[in-house]
C-alpha cells in the first residue's frame, strides 16, 4: 500500500543520502524517491513544482546541518512557498539536542522527528503520521 | 499668724519632739562638732542610720583625707570670718559604698569671737550622685559609639542639610566641621542623587523605620566608595519628620566582590554553555558516522548480489575513514580548549605571516593569489607560537580556497592598534560569506557556507577557540561575491585580569 508516491531526501552527506534512499526504496510504502544535497536545491526545486504545477512530494526527510542552506532555513523559506496540497515534514537529523527537538516543534509542518540511523521501525511510525 | 510662729518656736525650746522630728524627717544627719582642743564630734542617730554604722565610729565614716577636707573648709571659713559654708563630704557606707553628703556648716563662735562649735546640716545626695556619674559614663560611652571607627553617623534637618557628623565620617572622608549646615547630597556622587532623594521620601512617607540603600562618596583620596545606609526619618514633638538619622559604612570592598563573583560566574556559564554545546556537536558527529555504519552493515546483510556488496563494503570504507578524521578533529578541538595556560612568547607578526605564506606558497602559486604583506616588521604579539601558526594557516588557506573564480583573487595583510590590541586584518575578494544569514554560524563547528568537498567545517571554530585562549577575539566583514575580512585581536596584556 503506497503511502507516499515521492519522497524528498534533503541531506548534504552523501552516504547518508544513499543508505536512506535504499533503506526507504525496500518498504513499500514508499515510492519516488529524488535528492538533494541542501535545503537550498530543495527548495529551487519546490519552488519550480509550484510555479508549474508539477507533482508536490508527499513527504520530506530533511537534514538539519548543512551548507549553504541549513534545516531550519529550508523551514523558513518553505512556509512561503504556496504548493497544492500539503507536505509531510519528517526531520531526520543526527542531532540529540533537546534545543533542536524543541525547536522543530515549533514548526507546523514538521510532523516527527527521527534520529539516525533510518531503519524499518522508523519507516512504519512515518507512515503512520498520515494514516 | 504670728502667733503660730512664736508658740512653734516657745514648744521648739522645751519640747525635744519637735527639734527631732524635723532633722529625723528632712535630714540624712546632724553634726556637732567641738571646735576646742577636745576636738570631741556628735552625730545624730540619723547620720549613723544613713551611713549604717554604730554611733561613734568616726574613723570609719570618715577617711583621713575627707576629715582633713571638711577641716579645711571650717578654717577657711573662720579666716573669712563667715559663719556659714557648704561642702560635698563623702562618708564610708558600712557596705564600702560611698555615700555623699551635702553639708551646710555653720561655725559658732565664743564671746571673743574665737570659732568654739560646728553645726552641720547634712543631706544625703547619694542618689542624685550617682545619677550624674551614670549619665556621664551614658555620655561618654554613646560619644565613644558615635565617633567609632567603623560606622558613619550623620544627622541632617528635614532640609537635608548636615546637622551632625561623626569624627569617623570627618576622617574618611576629609571633611571638617564647616560641612555642617551645608547640603548633605552635594557630597554624594551625581548619579546616585535620584536613588538618594527616593530613599529620603520614604523617610518621610514612613516615619521611624529605617530604609536601606547604597551611595557612593568620593573619598579623601578621591576614590569613590560605596557605602551601605540606614536611613530613619526622626519625628519631632509635633509628630513630623524634623530630622534624618543616617547610618552608614563602606561595602565597596563587598561590592567588588560581588562584582568579581557575578563575572565569574558569567564566565562559568559561559564555559557550560560551550561545553554542553561541544558535547551535543561531537555526539551529532560521532552519530551520524556510527548510523552510517549500523545501516551499512545492516544492508549488506542483506546484500542481493555481490556487486551491491562490494558497493556496501566500499561506503562502509568511507564512513570509517571519515568517522576517524572526525575524532581527529574533535581532538584537535579539545586540545586548543583545554591548554589555555600554555606559555605565550613575543613573535613578530610579518615574519609569522611571511612563514606560513611561505608555506602556502605552491597553492598560492597555482590559485594565483596576489599577496601584499603590509605589516610593519616592527609589529610584535604575545602568543602562544602553535597557536598563532595554526590561526595563520586557517584563515589564509581559507581565503585561497574561497577565492574568485571571475576576477584576479588578492589578498591583503595588514596590522593596526585598537583599544590594547594588536589587530591583523586578512582581507580577500573571494566569494564571502552572506552575514545576514549566517552571522551567528560563522565561528560555528562543522558549519560549512559552500558547497566544497574539503570543507570540514572545523577551521574558523579552532581558529576562535585559540584566539580566545589567548584572551583575544576575532570578527569578520564579509559581502558575497566582494569578499571577506578577518580581523584577529590579539591581547596584548598576558593574563586576563580576572585572574589577576
Amino acid at each position: 500500500m503506497r503511502a507516499f508516491n515521492l519522497i524528498y531526501i534533503v541531506e548534504d552527506d552523501l552516504i547518508t543520502s544513499t543508505i536512506t534512499e535504499l533503506i526507504v526504496s525496500q518498504n513499500e510504502a514508499f515510492g519516488e524517491v529524488k535528492k538533494y544535497m541542501n535545503g537550498q536545491e530543495a527548495f529551487d526545486a519546490l519552488q519550480l513544482v509550484a510555479q508549474q504545477q508539477a507533482e508536490v512530494p508527499d513527504l520530506i526527510l530533511l537534514d538539519l546541518n548543512m551548507p549553504v542552506m541549513d534545516g531550519w532555513e529550508f523551514l523558513d523559506a518553505f512556509s512561503s512557498l504556496a504548493l497544492q496540497k500539503p507536505v509531510c515534514v519528517c526531520v531526520l537529523t543526527s542531532s540529540i539536542d533537546p534545543d533542536d527537538i524543541e525547536k522543530s516543534k515549533r514548526y507546523a509542518e514538521v510532523k516527527g522527528y527521527f534520529t539516525k540511523p533510518l531503519d524499518g521501525d522508523m519507516l512504519n511510525q512515518i507512515v503512520g503520521l498520515v494514516a | 499668724m504670728d502667733y503660730l510662729r512664736e508658740e512653734l518656736y516657745r514648744l521648739q525650746n522645751t519640747v525635744s519632739t519637735i527639734f527631732d522630728f524635723i532633722q529625723e524627717s528632712s535630714l540624712g544627719g546632724l553634726w556637732f562638732w567641738d571646735l576646742t582642743e577636745s576636738g570631741n564630734k556628735w552625730a545624730s542617730s540619723r547620720f549613723w542610720r544613713t551611713v549604717g554604722r554604730e554611733r561613734g565610729a568616726w574613723d570609719a565614716v570618715l577617711s583621713q583625707e575627707d576629715l582633713v577636707a571638711i577641716e579645711g573648709h571650717v578654717e577657711a571659713c573662720t579666716a573669712n570670718n563667715s559663719d556659714s559654708y557648704t561642702q560635698l563630704v563623702r562618708c564610708t557606707h558600712q557596705n564600702g559604698t560611698n555615700v555623699w553628703m551635702h553639708c551646710s556648716g555653720l561655725v559658732l563662735r565664743d564671746v571673743a569671737g574665737q570659732p568654739y562649735r560646728m553645726l552641720g546640716v547634712l543631706l544625703d545626695i547619694t542618689k542624685q550622685r550617682n545619677e550624674e556619674v551614670y549619665n556621664q559614663e551614658l555620655a561618654n560611652h554613646y560619644g565613644s559609639i558615635l565617633s567609632n571607627q567603623s560606622v558613619y553617623i550623620i544627622k541632617t534637618d528635614a532640609q537635608g542639610n548636615y546637622t551632625y557628623v561623626n569624627d569617623f565620617f570627618y576622617e574618611r572622608f576629609g571633611y571638617d566641621s564647616k560641612i555642617i549646615g551645608t547640603r548633605s547630597i552635594e557630597s554624594i556622587v551625581e548619579a546616585d542623587w535620584s536613588k538618594c532623594l527616593t530613599v529620603v521620601g520614604q523617610c518621610f512617607a514612613h516615619p521611624e523605620v529605617p530604609h536601606q540603600v547604597i551611595l557612593r562618596k568620593p573619598y579623601k583620596d578621591g576614590t569613590i566608595r560605596s557605602n551601605h545606609w540606614e536611613f530613619k526619618g526622626v519625628l519631632n514633638s509635633e509628630g513630623q519628620v524634623g530630622e534624618i538619622l543616617c547610618v552608614g559604612y563602606d561595602v565597596t570592598l563587598l561590592l567588588d566582590n560581588l562584582d568579581r563573583s557575578k563575572r565569574l560566574l558569567e564566565l562559568t556559564k559561559q564555559q557550560n554553555t560551550r561545553l554542553q554545546n561541544f558535547a551535543y556537536i561531537i555526539s551529532h558527529n560521532i552519530r551520524s558516522h556510527s548510523a552510517n555504519l549500523t545501516s551499512l552493515v545492516q544492508l549488506m546483510q542483506n546484500a542481493k548480489s555481490e556487486e551491491q556488496a562490494a558497493m556496501f563494503l566500499q561506503m562502509l570504507k568511507t564512513s570509517t575513514d571519515k568517522l576517524a578524521e572526525t575524532i581527529v578533529n574533535l581532538n584537535e578541538i579539545v586540545t586548543a580548549n583545554s591548554n589555555a595556560n600554555q606559555p605565550r612568547e613575543p613573535r613578530r607578526l610579518k615574519l609569522e605571516v611571511d612563514k606560513t605564506l611561505a608555506a602556502l606558497n605552491i597553492l598560492l602559486h597555482q590559485s594565483q593569489v596576489t599577496v601584499t604583506n603590509n605589516i610593519a616588521p616592527d609589529v610584535t604579539v604575545n602568543v602562544v607560537p602553535a597557536y598563532l601558526d595554526s590561526i595563520l594557516l586557517n584563515l589564509l588557506s581559507n581565503a585561497v580556497k574561497y577565492r574568485s573564480l571571475e576576477t584576479a583573487p588578492t589578498i591583503a595583510i595588514g596590522s593596526y592598534e585598537q583599544d590594547g590590541y594588536t589587530v591583523l586584518t586578512i582581507t580577500d575578494n573571494g566569494l564571502g560569506i552572506d552575514l545576514a544569514r549566517n552571522r551567528s554560524k560563522v565561528f560555528g563547528m562543522y558549519k560549512t557556507f559552500h558547497n566544497n568537498e574539503d570543507a570540514r567545517g572545523v577551521g574558523l571554530f579552532i581558529t576562535k577557540n585559540q584566539i580566545e585562549a589567548m584572551n583575544g577575539k576575532i570578527e569578520i566583514e564579509s559581502e558575497v561575491g566582494v569578499g571577506s575580512t578577518f580581523k584577529v585581536y590579539f591581547n596584548e596584556s598576558i593574563q586576563s585580569d580576572l585572574y589577576s
